[in-house]
């Protein structure tokens, strides 16, 4: 499914941010990205939605190698990838229904569908009832919430969540971890990035641990190692 | 169709939810087109008074009381053969007097010093119009001759010389000043309108980056920015067209008494609306929409 190839990642200012990655997830896989903070996690989740590219190696996703295609393609790769950060992400402006129909409308989906699959991902997070609440009048948890139905409404193979519990209490990362297990169940490959140990050994899933721009560890069934 | 619709409906709700923002690039431009509309103005009425101006002016030919018809027809078809000459009027001996009578009617020593002469003492006048003031010069020279000596008693365009050369310095110092305005404000209007546009973007930095990844293509994120410059076009170019109607309409009476020929600003207005507010409407399309691109690039970047 995903296939990282020797990717190495050296940013204008000389930084090394990754070196030669070499990393194969498969479908339906859930994988804990660990590591400090500064070890290249966040540049890989930014490698795997094309936001960079890399110096050296090839990035796989299913027959596709994302190293190379357009930037016209750049858009329809992120509809098939599910993203979700930290810091929501969400447009302000706009109320739980339209942030989450709005990444249906830019694909160019009718309006028909979107009345049916919107309302369907804000039941599964379990946020019908804030449908018409903008995100600065919800919870942490609860744009975290949005954030994972708008990643949900292509029905992608894979989500990307990096630190999703981070600005989270306890009972709202439990929930998002429980809401990502059940997205698992489904199908979708959940790539977490984190450096939440809790998270991690409770999860007690695949773990690839980073460390300076580099893969120092790679278990099944791992746990929190740094 | 769909994504036009689309892009549409993002553009009004981003132009209804920054309305503070919005209002005020409406506002700028609006300034700037009452500027550019108040430049114009002083244009067309600099150029109007001038030629009110001009049309005042005349040389005027007395002849000697013993200039006959014939004398009198030859100089005026010589005249008429110069390209620059637009009338020749000629006043009779008999008319001259009568007019002497009428403008000195309440002069009772004057009109009684012509009864004691006992003969008409005018000659025929000759009044000529030419199409620039500078053209004067040139008849006068081309009457200068010595066929003409013992038929012309004087000529009046001496008198006016010196006031139609000064009008002309006025007039070209008028046309230099206003251009060289037109383009400064142009200049400071464009820097203003993109710095206000940039800043309406960068402001929108963030949700530009969120649109990016969910996947919208550059259509999609540039093109309510795009819909907005046309918004922002009809709304300002609209109001300015209004204000400036209600300012023309209020200062058209004020013009009348000042402009004797009946030159209304409000009927050249209409008479060149579509030229004006055209050129108008499509120069701040092109300040609008280049600025968006600008600002824009830096964002799109993937």
């Amino acid at each position: 499914m995903i296939k990282l190839s020797g990717v190495t990642k050296i940013y204008s200012t000389g930084t090394p941010a990754v070196r030669n990655l070499n990393l194969h997830i498969g479908a339906g896989d859930f994988v804990s990205i660990v590591g400090q903070s500064g070890t290249g996690k966040t540049t890989l989740v930014k490698m795997l939605i094309a936001e960079e590219r890399p110096n050296k190696g090839t990035i796989e996703i299913g027959d596709t190698d994302i190293t190379k295609i357009s930037s016209s393609d750049i858009p329809y790769l992120r509809r098939q990838i599910g993203v979700v950060f930290q810091d929501y992400k969400l447009l302000p402006k706009r109320t739980v229904y339209e942030n989450v129909a709005f990444a249906l409308e830019v694909a160019g989906e009718k309006r028909d569908r979107i009345h049916q699959v919107v309302p369907q991902v804000l039941e599964i997070v379990n946020l019908s009832h804030k449908a018409s609440s903008y995100p600065p009048q919800l919870s942490g948890g609860e744009q975290q919430r949005t954030a994972i139905a708008r990643s949900l409404v292509h029905r992608p193979k894979i989500m990307i969540a990096d630190e999703p519990t981070g600005n989270l209490d306890s009972i709202n990362t439990e929930e998002i971890i429980s809401i990502l297990k059940k997205i698992n169940e489904f199908g979708t490959t959940i790539i977490l990035v984190t450096h939440n140990r809790e998270v991690v050994n409770h999860l007690r899933r695949r773990v690839v641990t980073m460390h300076g721009g580099e893969i120092i560890s790679d278990e099944h069934d791992g746990k929190y190692k740094l | 169709m769909l994504s036009f619709f689309r892009v549409l409906k993002f553009a009004l709700q981003d132009l209804w939810r920054n309305i503070s923002l919005s209002f005020m690039t409406v506002f700028i431009l609006i300034l700037m087109l009452l500027s550019v509309n108040t430049l114009w103005s002083l244009d067309v009425l600099t150029k109007q008074a001038v030629e009110a101006v001009k049309k005042q002016i005349d040389v005027s030919i007395y002849f000697v009381p013993e200039a006959t018809e014939k004398n009198v027809t030859e100089i005026k078809n010589y005249v008429m053969l110069f390209p620059e000459v637009t009338d020749v009027r000629v006043q009779t001996k008999e008319q001259v007097l009568a007019d002497f009578r009428e403008k000195h009617k309440n002069q009772k020593e004057a009109l009684e010093a012509l009864d004691e002469l006992g003969a008409n003492p005018f000659g025929p006048t000759m009044i000529i119009k030419t199409k620039e003031p500078k053209d004067y010069k040139k008849i006068i020279d081309a009457l200068n001759v010595p066929e003409y000596e013992s038929i012309i008693e004087a000529k009046s365009f001496d008198n006016h010389e010196e006031a139609i050369t000064r009008l002309q310095n006025i007039t070209n110092r008028i046309e230099r000043v206003g251009f060289g305005l037109t383009i400064l404000f142009a200049l400071i209007s464009f820097l203003i309108i993109f710095n206000t546009i940039r800043v309406a973007i960068a402001t929108q930095k963030v949700e530009i980056g969120i649109k990016r990844l969910v996947g919208a293509s550059n259509w999609f994120i540039r093109g309510p920015y795009l819909v907005e410059s046309v918004i922002f076009t009809i709304i300002s170019v609209s109001c300015t067209i209004g204000l400036v109607y209600l300012a023309l309409r209020w200062i058209d009476p004020y013009l009348a008494v000042i402009l004797p020929n009946g030159f209304s600003l409000t009927n050249y207005f209409y008479s060149n609306m579509l030229m004006l507010f055209g050129a108008q409407a499509l120069a701040v399309l092109l300040l609008t929409v280049l600025s968006s691109l600008l600002a824009m690039r830096k964002q799109l970047k993937v």
